[in-house]
């Protein structure tokens, strides 16, 4: 009997709810179909209620295929849901447009003047080997500028430097960064901490015509450092080690007589020029070779000024011409840019390290 | 300066070392050398020819029509030349520039026709090769040089010219003359310098020739008469060494002084006798306003520092620096006097200064030469000028007068310590030789370890060599810097001093520059009067310059913000929106140190302009606002403490009289001043129509801000019961501030409100006239139980209350 009312009864409902589930083209068909056969009222769900009427004998039976067909229905109900909406996926895959090109919509952001920026990674170096990095006035005692470095007046060397004075006499735009060698060592020399390592970054003033390679503001690091036993091997392995890492390249430096009042011996660092591979180009105006600071073995009379015994301690100091670093650096051609404060330049320095 | 190899030759064996070698080698050991270049390099382009025949040109009377021999570059045929000359000869050699030759002054010869007739080349002049002014006639080549041979080869002009940097020689009065460098070349290559005869020449006996020195300008002062003196054109090889180091030749007296002074780096002068007064010479201080003519005709006004050479009642000299043009030398000068003398190196320089005559004689003068010189360049006239006129006579002994000492002394130096400070293992036996080659004598002591005695010769005893340093760079160049073996400093681990402001102007730049969205400017320090005019800041008082590059740049800034202010238009023209900062410094003269110095601030400027906000209420667009936020963000980033914005209690000129705030410290300065521009202000910067826009300022006292307390670093613990969010919008009187509303606000909370946020500000009809309506987020929150929406109803309630003090009312939200 149950196999009986299994082929009459259960069986066709099987059959038809399969194919109408196979046929559906849209998930919102087979939601219908869904209601339809597994409803309350829908066929299966009748079925089931007319479990009664079956003779106890063969009601578990019945019960049985009657859930069996349920599952299988509800089974197939669910792969052909899953199938029809990776279909549906697909064809909206199919249809989109997206434009991988379109721009993105500008997030504001600011920069730093290259300078800034030069001068950071100078003192990331300087720093992480000890030194401090200070600070100093631009308008300058004649003391400190001149006198203390061993300039006194009527030096010659004092005419090369095109001072901006100041009216009274007493004070100037620092011509270079050099006064703050004195005024470091008179408030920072620490016999219990040697050696005393500074570096100092700012701008320096010469009254000179300015063009697209002269400036009368420009800006300059000092380096100083004092011990005992300094030589002047230290100070060019100092100037190497910086370079390296500056240019991130090993690169080779010559050492040439200088002549600087406030350095014995004095010295002109020249650096083999980064961009032209000894063969010479408009950067090293074709001597493949680039001035970049003068610098030498602090003189005896400035260490004294600076009220140090220069039978004790020795010590090299140096000058490096940050305008023209920052220029060579990002390859500038007009040194007047740099005090422009014109935006179309600044905006080309979006970084912060 | 420019130095001649050739000439260098004359005192060091160059052979098998190339020009640019020892512009090399000058560079490396001694000095700054900023070229190396042949001298006159198209000689080497016109040839020796033989002018074969010369006859007229059939159409042209003053031409002749020349057939001229070049030897091998004629192929085999005489060259047809056309030449306007009336010097030229048949027989001469010639210097010829064949076709394609390119010479001086954009001078290009080519194939050409003159009257119908072919001229395959030029007959050059001197003046045509740059040789010399002579223009009247061409060039007759002296001797027989071979025909067909580069000029320059044949007539032994082939030179090269090396200049070396001025400034690179300020510390070396020996330099300044090709013998000095000859010695540098000497001592770096290992040779010898050749031997050069300085002994005075022996005179007549008799009366020395007057001389009296009368200034303390005046050291030394030597005059020399030579008698059967015949003037002319000097010889060749002098002329071609005087021409490659740029001096142009004029006769033979001028040419041989000037020859004496480039040889041994000693100015001098020579007079013609016959012009000078009978009771000799007499060097003294000018009087202010003397007048007198110098040789290159202008009339100079004296002052008393001037020193001045004299003769009977004539000016002859100004000392030093040139001579007068009364007595100079010409074509009928048969006895000279030559003036050689040291003069003051300061006072020279002061007055080549003053009257703007840099001369080679002052150049030299003020690097202090020795005092022993003159006698040597007078000898060097007398052998030079007697190789080329043997019959000279040297009638009485030379006029000798001044206060000088021999500058030559004795530096002591221990050779370990030139190791020590060079850092390098020197011998002694080198150091002993470098010396030597630069002629500083050793005097060693029998003791072990005992310093050395270096003598120091004259010439470079007067500022060059005083100190043992000065001997330690001696070494150190000729040995080679190069070869200075690289050291790495041993040190103790130390931390380094703390820069807090560096620290800080860190911090501030990278907020600004990053996400801030401002770009970082550097300005001048001095600022424009026509922008404090305008921003009416002319009245303060300022660190001016005496010598600005331009009237109206003499001022040295007070604060940083004008600066920025003055390039607004220009960054305006270009971008709708400009977000500018600056860090710098300023100088106040009225807080000055005991010595004087101004007082340094220490200022960070801000300018945000942008297109002005659409017409309504709402309170966060204005760039005033939005400057606003980020200057209290700078705070935070800077872990300092702001106290509350106040109206601005002193204004500068330029700021808005309304919209102005300031965050100010305990002494009531302000850390900060946030404003608009005032508009009749933003109308002389020239932000108005197409440049128009709201410009928002911001200046920050970086020494304020540092003295501020810093925030206190900690933690609360999170809360343990949830708040509640309760909106609360109030409609109050214009006069109603933000701050008195929020404070309201936090007061009818009696201590649950955790966060009051303003998100609205409204002002409309329906509020009615001189009303707005605040909106706050407000966040209630108990430390020790869940709030309810009793604990809700409860806080409007007072908010109401509060609200009636204030004339206000809660709106529905």
């Amino acid at each position: 009997v149950s196999a009986e009312r299994a082929r009459t009864e259960v069986a066709p409902i099987r059959e038809q709810a399969l194919a109408a589930i196979g046929a559906a083209s849209a998930v919102p068909e087979l939601a219908r179909i869904e209601r339809e056969v597994l409803g309350k009222d829908g066929a299966v769900g009748r079925l089931l209620a007319g479990i009664r009427e079956v003779p106890p004998a063969e009601r578990k039976a019945f019960g049985e295929a009657a859930n069996e067909l349920k599952r299988t229905l509800e089974g197939a109900l669910a792969e052909r849901r899953a199938a029809l909406e990776k279909e549906r996926i697909a064809a909206e895959r199919a249809a989109e447009h997206f434009d991988p090109t379109l721009p993105a919509p500008r997030v504001e952001r600011g920069s730093l003047h290259p300078m800034t920026l030069v001068v950071r990674r100078l003192e990331r170096i300087f720093t992480s080997m000890g030194y401090q990095a200070l600070d100093g006035p631009e308008v300058e005692l004649d003391y400190y500028n001149f006198e203390a470095l061993n300039i006194p007046r009527d030096h010659p060397a004092r005419e090369m430097h095109d001072t901006f004075w100041c009216e009274g006499g007493e004070l100037l735009m620092r011509t270079h960064t050099s006064p703050v060698q004195i005024r470091a060592l008179e408030k920072g020399f620490d016999p219990a901490a040697l050696p005393f390592r500074a570096i100092v970054p700012g701008r320096c003033f010469r009254n000179e015509t300015t063009d697209a390679s002269h400036e009368h503001t420009f800006h300059q690091m000092e380096g100083l450092v004092v011990g005992k036993g300094i030589t002047v091997g230290h100070l060019i392995g100092t100037m190497k080690t910086f370079l390296r890492e500056v240019f991130r390249a090993e690169l080779e430096v010559r050492l040439r007589p200088g002549y600087f009042p406030f350095v014995e011996p004095g010295f002109e660092l020249d650096v083999r020029c980064p961009f032209c591979e000894k063969k010479g180009c408009s950067v090293c105006k074709r001597s493949t070779w680039i001035e970049l600071c003068p610098c030498g073995m602090v003189h005896p009379r400035v260490l004294n000024y600076g009220g140090v015994d220069p039978a004790v301690y020795t010590g090299f100091a140096f000058g490096l011409g940050l305008s023209r670093l920052v220029m060579l650096f990002y390859q500038i051609e007009d040194i007047r840019h740099l005090m422009g404060a014109d935006l179309r330049f600044l905006e080309q320095f979006p970084h912060t390290r | 300066m420019k130095v001649s190899y050739r000439w260098l030759g004359r005192h060091v064996d160059l052979a098998g070392i190339a020009p640019a070698e020892v512009a090399n080698d000058l560079t490396i050991h001694t000095a700054e050398v900023e070229g190396c270049e042949r001298f006159a390099p198209w000689l080497a382009d016109v040839v020796v020819g033989h002018v074969v025949e010369r006859v007229r040109h059939p159409d042209a009377d003053k031409l002749s029509l020349c057939r001229v021999d070049v030897g091998p570059r004629g192929e085999g045929q005489l060259l047809q030349i056309v030449c306007g000359a009336s010097n030229v000869a048949a027989g001469q050699r010639v210097a010829v520039a064949l076709a394609g030759t390119a010479l001086p002054n954009d001078l290009k010869i080519k194939k050409s026709k003159i009257r119908g007739v072919e001229s395959q080349g030029m007959i050059c002049s001197e003046s045509e090769l740059s040789l010399s002014d002579e223009h009247a006639g061409i060039w007759v080549l002296p001797g027989e040089p071979r025909i067909g041979a580069p000029v320059s080869e044949a007539l032994g002009l082939d030179d090269w010219v090396i200049e070396i940097d001025n400034k690179s020689l300020t510390h070396r009065p020996d330099l300044w003359g090709h013998r000095g460098l000859a010695r540098e070349v000497a001592a770096i290559r290992g040779r010898k310098l050749a031997p050069l005869d300085l002994a005075p020449p022996r005179t007549s006996a008799g009366a020395p020739y007057p001389v009296r020195v009368e200034s303390a300008g005046c050291a030394r002062y030597l005059g020399l008469v030579i008698e059967g003196v015949k003037n002319g054109p000097a010889p060749e090889w002098m002329r071609f060494l005087l021409l490659a180091v740029g001096q142009r030749p004029i006769d033979l007296l001028v040419d041989l002084s000037n020859f004496v002074m480039l040889d041994l780096g000693q100015p001098n002068h020579l007079f013609d006798l016959g012009l000078l007064a009978a009771d000799g010479i007499r060097v003294r201080d000018a009087r202010a306003g003397e007048r007198m003519r110098t040789l290159d005709g202008l009339e100079r006004v004296l002052t008393a520092e001037d020193v001045l050479v004299c003769s009977g009642d004539e000016i002859v000299a100004l000392a030093g620096v040139m001579g007068g043009e009364g007595s100079k030398v010409g074509p009928e000068t048969g006895s000279v006097l030559v003036e050689a003398a040291a003069f003051d190196p300061t006072r020279v320089r002061r007055t080549a200064a003053r009257l703007g005559l840099r001369t080679d004689a002052s150049t030299r003068f003020e690097k202090n030469l020795s005092p022993t010189l003159p006698a040597e360049a007078a000898a060097h006239v007398v052998s030079l000028l007697r190789s080329l006129q043997p019959g000279l006579r040297l009638p009485r002994p030379a006029g000798d007068a001044g206060q000088w000492k021999d500058p030559a002394r004795t530096v002591s130096i221990s050779p370990a310590r030139v190791r020590e400070v060079l850092g390098a293992p020197i011998p002694d036996a080198e150091i002993e030789r470098i010396l030597g080659a630069l002629e500083l004598r050793l005097e060693k002591r029998a003791e072990k370890g005992a310093e050395w005695r270096v003598h120091v010769p004259s010439a470079r005893a007067t500022k060059d060599l005083t100190i043992p340093e000065d001997l330690i760079e001696e070494v150190g160049r000729m040995h080679g810097y190069g070869r200075i073996p690289v050291q790495a400093l041993q040190v103790e681990l130390h931390p380094a001093p703390w820069n807090e402001r560096a620290e800080l102007v860190r911090t501030l730049a990278d907020r600004l520059g990053g996400a801030a969205g401002f770009h970082e400017a550097m300005t001048y320090s001095f600022v424009d009067s026509a922008v404090l005019a305008a921003l009416g800041l002319d009245g303060e008082r300022y660190v001016r310059l005496a010598n600005p590059q331009s009237a109206g740049s003499e001022r040295v800034r007070r604060s940083v913000l004008p600066s920025l202010l003055a390039h607004l238009a220009k960054n305006r023209r270009q971008r709708p929106e400009v977000r500018l900062f600056e860090i710098g410094k300023g100088y106040l003269p009225e807080h000055a140190s005991a010595r004087h110095e101004p007082l340094e601030v220490h200022e960070l400027a801000l300018v945000w302009m942008a297109p002005r906000p659409d017409a309504g209420p709402g309170f966060a667009s204005s760039a005033f606002a939005r400057l606003q936020a980020v200057v209290e963000d700078l705070f935070r980033d800077a872990g300092r403490e702001r106290p509350p914005w106040t109206s601005a209690p002193a204004l500068p000129a330029w700021a808005h009289p309304v919209r102005s705030i300031a965050a100010a410290d305990g002494g009531g300065q302000p850390i900060a001043l946030l404003t608009t521009l005032e508009p009749e202000v933003q109308a002389r910067l020239d932000l108005t129509g197409e440049l128009d826009g709201e410009v928002a300022c911001a200046v920050l006292s970086l020494d304020r801000l540092l003295a501020q307390p810093r925030v206190p670093a900690g933690y609360r613990p999170l809360p343990r019961f949830p708040g509640v969010k309760v909106d609360v919008a109030a409609a109050v009187p214009e006069e109603c501030s933000a701050g008195g509303l929020e404070q309201a606000l936090r007061a009818a909370g009696k201590g649950l409100v955790e966060s009051c946020d303003l998100f609205d500000l409204y002002r409309g009809a329906s509020l009615g006239a001189g009303r707005k309506s605040l909106a706050y987020h407000v966040l209630l929150q108990a430390e020790d139980r869940t709030l309810t929406e009793q604990d809700c109803a409860k806080y409007l309630a007072r908010v109401e209350r509060a609200l009636a003090e204030l004339g206000g009312e809660l709106r529905k939200v």
